[in-house]
């Protein structure tokens, strides 16, 4: 083989093998790049609040009250009970509602957990306006601490008149590396 | 035709090295060609032990053989095995084979580059293998390995994770060597846009693994750090995200699907036109299909994701993506037919499993097109349709354009001619017993029986005793080719110059069994469409 052809051949091999570094980059790019895809659209924003100002307040829509339900599972790992104090509530669209979740944490532990709401049907979510969630944030708990959290939310007055019934689902995760052992 | 074979030495000629050396310091792009088709040989018939022990459980309704944590690990295992194992090095092995033939190259053009993408492909498959022996078993959460099981289970998930690493940087090591094989190896007059279709399959097979497996290594270095390092890409307690895992898997998953697919329509692209007497119908609208669907693979991905509460936009994006797919699958289709159409035609076994392939892939490909849509999809996410869509283009697809181009080229491979009939009894018995196994899946999967369980309900016993049957003959069939290829190997009829009549690219050519050391002086050719030779002058072999 010539030698010049064998230089061509390295600087190929040197050029692919760029692209492939480069493409394993972009397989850790893609994580900002979906938050920042997801903020701007406003996809995925379940743990975070709603403005006040962002409830359609059209008095003109009206309907019949939705029939909620508030549910909590907690994750493998996580030594929590967590409790919503009414299992279920009728509530007019375009006004405030209030829940109280209770959570308990039942070890002789420091522990750290994280709440993610779940909407059933999915299509709901984008009507509960969240103005005061423990979900916002991650939660710390003292050994055998108990407390309350109100659960705030407006349901937008545009949300279809066809979903009759929320389940409000909260998924409760440990947040390992957080709190004492 | 002129062939010259020279007596005349070049300065660095030499024989062919013996022994043991011969293998593991190869650098022969003929002897690392029989080595990965060996070797995807032995993984096809690992991972078609593990099809096996799933289908003995699925016989019947109860749990007989496996608990259902081992049943989860070979499901997961026997997708690993035929995908990274099997399928993908037998393509590379047999591109390493055929293409500095096809294009008038001496060999590869890092020929101990090759040796080592092929060396790393043991150690991979033996991670895979022992890690069902480790504590908690091997890996268990299907081939995709999505978080957040994957972030959960024992060490076997870690081996899982080292394996797929090599095995990325395997391939793509191969993939660097086709394309500077390609693009710098060919022969004065084999222009691009003359090269024959197997090679153009390979250059965009090799250009999609390049940017999609070091993806896949991401995507997995990210779960191996949410697992031991404490980071939270996954965990949603952390603020990551489990679905995250999805889109940056199937970024890597969906191109994948491709990269199975291309070389076979390559490969098939040479042989329907071989038993047809008929040079291939729409030679460069092949060229451009197959680049389409290179491009369109990057831009589907989340239709594997229509169940995870995608807005209702995104679904429809992905969806008419998808279909958009079947554009250029159908140009090929047709093309196929085109090229058959008032051929005059001859069934030797590989245009049998060529034509096979034509009636299997469409099927699949019609099941896909099925599931495209997002309505539809939804119901049939996870069922047996799945199952029996993607065995359709995988089994009927990729694995029979395999055994295809194995017949095909066997006597300029090995010198020697296989059993006809053999051949022939290998593809109805593959034929029958695969349409057996796996069409009543679609039954299945339309009636909701959901895939990756170990037991059922009642009602759907008899269609999986009907697949099971199945898979146990077309898992047995697999044997005669074996028996077939060793003995004609060993005992075979010496194979004449040019076995197929209508064979008409560069590598029918040269002697057969092609030698040792071919074309160490490139020869000059005037070529046609798909690689046809008109007239050939020097290319000298020893």
């Amino acid at each position: 083989m010539a030698e010049s052809s064998r230089a061509d051949n390295r600087v190929l091999l040197l050029k692919l093998g760029v692209i492939a570094c480069v493409m394993f980059a972009f397989a850790w790019a893609l994580i900002p790049l979906y938050r920042v895809i997801c903020e701007v659209t406003g996809i995925n924003q379940l743990v975070k609040a709603d403005a006040p100002a962002a409830v359609a307040s059209d008095p003109a829509v009206t309907a019949a009250p939705v029939r909620l339900r508030f549910d909590a599972t907690v994750q493998a790992g996580l030594p929590w009970q967590v409790r919503p104090l009414v299992g279920q509530m009728a509530a007019p669209r375009g006004e405030f509602v209030r829940v109280d979740y209770e959570i308990t944490n039942a070890s002789n532990r420091e522990v750290t957990g994280q709440a993610v709401p779940r909407y059933l049907p999915a299509a709901a979510g984008n009507y509960v306006k969240k103005l005061e969630c423990f979900c916002f944030r991650q939660q710390v708990f003292k050994p055998g601490e108990t407390r309350r959290f109100p659960v705030v939310f407006v349901i937008d007055r545009a949300m279809p008149a066809e979903i009759g019934e929320i389940t409000l689902a909260y998924s409760v995760f440990d947040v390992p590396g957080q709190g004492t052992p | 035709m002129a062939i010259s074979t020279t007596a005349g030495h070049a300065p660095h000629a030499h024989g062919k090295p013996t022994g043991l050396w011969r293998w593991l310091a190869a650098t022969n792009h003929k002897d690392i060609g029989s080595m990965y088709l060996w070797f995807s040989f032995t993984m096809f018939l690992s991972g078609g032990v593990m099809a096996l022990c799933i289908r003995a459980e699925l016989f019947q309704p109860g749990l007989q053989f496996f608990q259902p944590e081992l049943f989860n690990q070979l499901t997961t295992l026997h997708g690993l095995v035929m995908v990274f194992g099997a399928i993908m090095p037998a393509f590379t092995g047999l591109a390493n084979w055929l293409l500095p033939l096809m294009i008038g190259a001496p060999d590869m053009a890092f020929a101990r580059m090759n040796n080592w993408s092929f060396w790393l492909l043991p150690p991979a498959a033996a991670l895979l293998l022992i890690s069902f022996f480790v504590p908690g078993g091997a890996a268990a959460a299907g081939w995709t390995l999505y978080a957040p099981l994957a972030t959960q289970m024992g060490m076997g998930m870690d081996l899982t994770i080292f394996a797929i690493h090599i095995l990325g940087v395997s391939s793509i090591m191969g993939s660097i060597n086709i394309i500077v094989t390609i693009l710098n190896l060919r022969a004065p007059g084999m222009t691009m846009m003359k090269m024959p279709m197997f090679a153009w399959a390979s250059l965009i097979t090799a250009y999609l693994i390049i940017a999609v497996m070091p993806v896949l290594a991401g995507v997995v270095t990210m779960v191996l750090t949410d697992r031991h390092f404490g980071t939270h890409f996954f965990n949603a307690a952390g603020g990551g995200d489990p679905v995250m895992y999805q889109h940056i898997f199937w970024f890597f998953g969906h191109p994948e699907v491709y990269i199975m697919a291309l070389p076979a329509f390559g490969i098939v692209s040479h042989i329907i036109p071989t038993f047809s007497r008929k040079p291939l119908f729409g030679y460069t609208s092949m060229v451009y299909a197959t680049s389409s669907i290179a491009v369109l693979s990057f831009m589907v991905w989340a239709h594997h994701m229509f169940t995870t509460g995608m807005p209702a936009t995104a679904q429809l994006f992905f969806m008419y993506a998808t279909m958009l797919i079947a554009v250029p699958t159908g140009v090929k289709v047709f093309n196929w037919i085109g090229t058959m159409w008032q051929g005059s035609m001859s069934f030797e076994t590989p245009m049998l499993f060529a034509v096979g392939f034509v009636c299997l892939f469409t099927i699949g490909g019609l099941s896909g097109v099925t599931l495209s849509v997002a309505a539809v999809d939804i119901q049939l996410q996870d069922t047996y349709y799945v199952v029996a869509h993607f065995h359709y283009v995988l089994v009927a697809g990729a694995l029979f354009s395999l055994f295809a181009a194995i017949y095909y080229w066997f006597p300029k491979m090995t010198g020697k001619m296989y059993s006809e009939p053999l051949g022939k009894f290998h593809f109805w018995w593959s034929m029958i017993w695969f349409n057996v196994t796996f069409f009543p899946m679609h039954f299945l999967g339309l009636a909701g029986m959901p895939r990756r369980i170990p037991d059922y309900a009642l009602q759907f016993t008899d269609f999986n005793r009907i697949a099971s049957i199945g898979a146990f003959c077309f898992g047995l069939g697999q044997l005669i080719f074996l028996y077939n290829m060793l003995r004609s190997i060993r005992h075979g009829q010496a194979a004449p110059h040019k076995p197929w009549e209508g064979a008409e690219t560069l590598e029918w050519q040269i002697p057969t069994p092609a030698p040792y050391h071919s074309f160490v002086e490139a020869p000059h050719v005037e070529a046609g469409d798909n690689g046809v030779i008109h007239s050939m002058t020097g290319g000298a072999h020893h």
